[in-house]
């Protein structure tokens, strides 16, 4: 049975293989897609490795070179932790070829397993790009011998596991808690976002802690978060006392306890791994709807209710699109509790600096939330399979867009605004500017939502195997997501530095014009689209 | 006909949310060389039966036996002697249909030279052999449906469960797929299949179990069900009795 498990492992890597789409497909769009999409990946990785050469490069100049193994065991483990746990629906529980697979004669730990195994190979080039190019840079500066990069290379296979397995088993929990109830679905959503928040507290209950040390250089805080994080998470230290001591011992613990632990998760999860999706996958028609009035939608408004019903029915789809909703209600809240100076302080460690300053980019922290995923961006794809029903509407494709865009601004301008106002009662903003800011807010919301629409479009992928492989990783979101996360954080400094030399208001107003503005070619672009590809 | 119980359903029931039952005490028992059909109206429990018996569906009340193993206790060993076609087979549309029929057959452990054969024997006879070279997302539902028939019937199943299998299917694979139903009967292999249309049921089956509202009203060889009235006519008036 080993055997079929790696049978099962090399065919669902197989199944989900661009190059071996490329390799069998006929269809030269496609194949044009593809060779984009790897151009696209290789730049990503390469701004990856730019980046994670540079902070080792800082450490090491720093004289902190000893620090960057554990600087990389915690960087590695935490987006481990963070990405499996929110692809762990997906990839584990509830997914498309379940009933095919659970005929053949697979052990439902083995089914399991693999699915975990899949996820972890699928991830793992990020974690070795990471990883190795701190090691390059390590070795550089420090001159560090064969041995412990030997032991680095090696050990770098196994650190993402622990935190992979951690996150799998919290989904795991979530699942099997969620199975228990009639809407399985929606309680999987709620603990998954419960979750999330509960992480992120910790995160500022962490930097609340490290700011008391006082430590004022940013480098030297960096290090020292690194050694009190690594201090209390042993894998950690293992990888990092292999590498700079050279320990076989701790590094073969490593590999021992990573091994362990998988092989335990996954006789645990085998259990009632078939009790589990049979509750998140079947349920049955409750056969009570008596015939009463109906109400009536525009087309418009039917496409988006058909939207909201999508995301609602789709753990992965509302916990990734939904979060930063989530979270800029926390933020406001905070803001009106804490107040915008306290919340500022926290972030920017009480840099001394004047925080009205800060106000012009009031709008652009909101949008950093909000805009972080557009449903658009998703969307066209996540039409998968049902792509035939709106395709025999008698429909325009830009109403199905429209409909679409419509969605997504119900869903983020309310948010937007109450985000805004809340900073902006927070901060003590005038009027004026207030309001200047909350038309701001709004006209970022359609930008992004008819950039994510053009992404979506672009990059629509109706074949896929996991609504995890267009959620997570499709190439609309990475186009769409990564520019628009730098872009918002450079723009934030822009705001201030114009700020310090015009009217507030004004700057406000320049930005209103040109988010304006871009949204307006935004839209005719997804207006073209939906002619070309209609 | 052989006398040796393939698949034995008994007491089985399923229900969903702790509220309705979508299957009730169903039991019925499918010997070796019966070409077993299940009826009932949409929503009747079909599909929530024959998904338990293939293993993919949990249950917790009754006991499913396939040539002597339970099904909850032992499914590794009833999966490999049973083939189980879905009514809309979900494949792995990023591989080719050759690559997905090779991973079946590693599977089940085929040596190449049966593999080959069979692969070429049935590809022939549903006319895809052209097209196993080409990627499943390229495929009709027809011929998804088809190579899903020969993914079943490679690794030469005991017992071949079928969920409405004649569904996207054109009307001479209908024809191949009820042909090669009857010989695999004729070698003792046990045939348990869903359908909606009772004039190929008719035709076809020996026996008949009808399931209504989860529960089995009717079932018996097509003699005893039908008493010299067409199936069609046995199932209204069962269905109207209950």
């Amino acid at each position: 049975m080993k055997n079929n498990a790696f049978l099962l492992l090399r065919t669902l890597l197989l199944s989900t293989s661009s190059i071996n789409i490329l390799k069998h497909t006929t269809d030269k769009k496609k194949k044009g897609r593809i060779i984009g999409g790897f151009v696209g990946l290789a730049l990503l990785y390469a701004m990856l490795m730019a980046y994670c050469i540079a902070t080792c490069a800082g450490l090491c100049a720093q004289g902190l070179g000893d620090s960057v193994p554990a600087f990389c065991v915690m960087i590695l483990s935490g987006l481990a932790l963070v990405f499996t746990f929110f692809k762990t629906n997906g990839y584990l529980f509830n997914f498309k070829e379940y009933d095919m697979l659970m005929s053949l004669p697979f052990g439902s730990a083995a089914v399991a397993g693999c699915k975990f195994l899949y996820m972890y190979v699928k991830s793992l080039p990020w974690y070795l790009i990471i990883s190795y190019s701190m090691m390059g840079t390590y070795a550089y500066f420090t001159g560090a011998g064969v041995l412990p990069l030997i032991l680095w290379f090696l050990l770098t296979f196994f650190v993402p596991l622990i935190p992979m397995l951690a996150a799998s088993l919290l989904g795991f929990l979530i699942a099997r808690i969620s199975a228990g109830f009639k809407k399985s679905n929606v309680v999987q959503t709620v603990l998954s976002v419960l979750i999330v928040l509960f992480a992120f507290s910790i995160r500022f209950i962490l930097e609340d802690v490290f700011r008391n040390d006082k430590v004022e250089q940013v480098l030297e805080k960096t290090s020292d978060v690194t050694e009190q994080v690594i201090g209390k998470y042993p894998p950690g230290a293992w990888f990092a006392n292999a590498v700079t001591g050279g320990s076989i011992l701790q590094a073969l613990l490593l590999i021992a306890v990573s091994t362990g632990l998988f092989l335990a998760v996954f006789t645990l999860v085998g259990r009632s791994y078939r009790n589990i999706n049979s509750s998140l996958k079947n349920h049955a028609a409750s056969g009570k709807y008596r015939m009463t009035s109906q109400k009536t939608r525009s087309t418009l408004q039917a496409i988006a209710f058909k939207e909201f019903k999508r995301m609602m029915g789709s753990t992965i789809y509302a916990t990734n699109v939904g979060m930063g909703e989530i979270l800029v209600t926390l933020v406001s809240v905070a803001t009106l509790i804490l107040g915008f100076d306290r919340i500022v302080d926290m972030v920017t460690q009480n840099a001394p600096f004047d925080h009205a300053l800060l106000q012009p980019a009031i709008p652009f922290i909101v949008y950093f939330f909000i805009g972080m995923v557009a449903s658009t961006v998703c969307s066209p794809s996540l039409e998968g399979k049902n792509y035939w029903i709106v395709q025999s509407l008698p429909i325009e494709k830009k109403t199905l867009y429209q409909g679409k865009m419509l969605y997504n601004m119900y869903l983020t301008v309310p948010f937007a605004l109450l985000g805004t106002l809340c900073m902006c009662i927070s901060a003590r903003v005038p009027f004026l500017n207030a309001i200047l800011y909350l038309i701001l807010s709004v006209v970022l919301c359609a930008f992004s939502t008819a950039w994510g629409c053009v992404c979506g479009i672009k990059h629509m992928r109706l074949d896929w195997e996991n609504e995890v492989e267009v959620i997570k990783q499709g190439v609309g979101v990475v186009i769409y997501m990564f520019p628009n996360m730098f872009v918002v954080m450079g723009l934030c400094v822009l705001t201030v530095v114009m700020g310090r030399a015009m009217d507030h208001k004004l700057v406000a107003l320049v930005f209103i014009v040109i988010a304006g503005a871009l949204t307006a070619l935004s839209y005719r672009k997804v207006l073209r689209l939906s002619r070309e590809r209609g | 006909m052989s006398d040796k119980a393939m698949l034995e359903i008994r007491n089985y029931s399923k229900t969903y949310g702790g509220e309705k039952k979508a299957a009730d005490n169903v039991s019925l028992t499918v010997m070796s060389g019966d070409i077993y059909g299940f009826i009932g109206h949409n929503g009747a429990g079909k599909s929530t039966t024959i998904r338990a018996v293939v293993g993919v569906l949990d249950f917790t009340e009754g006991e499913i036996f396939i040539d002597g193993h339970s099904v909850k206790t032992d499914p590794i060993a009833c999966k490999k002697i049973t083939a189980y076609i879905p009514d809309n087979p979900d494949l792995y549309e990023n591989l080719t249909g050759i690559q997905y029929l090779n991973f079946i057959a590693d599977v089940f452990e085929i040596s190449a030279a049966d593999r080959e054969a069979r692969i070429k024997k049935y590809a022939d006879t549903f006319e895809i052999t052209d097209a196993l070279g080409d990627l499943i997302s390229s495929y009709s539902h027809g011929m998804k449906q088809k190579l899903a028939i020969i993914s079943a019937l490679i690794h030469e199943p005991k017992l071949l469960v079928l969920d409405e299998p004649f569904v996207g299917l054109d009307p001479k694979a209908t024809f191949t797929l009820k042909e090669i139903m009857h010989e695999m009967c004729e070698r003792g292999t046990a045939i348990f299949f869903s359908t909606h249309v009772l004039d190929v049921a008719e035709k076809l089956c020996n026996k008949v179990a009808i399931i209504k509202k989860g529960r089995i009203i009717a079932s018996g060889t097509m003699e005893e069900l039908t008493e010299g009235h067409s199936l069609e006519e046995a199932f209204l008036e069962a269905d109207h009795e209950e």
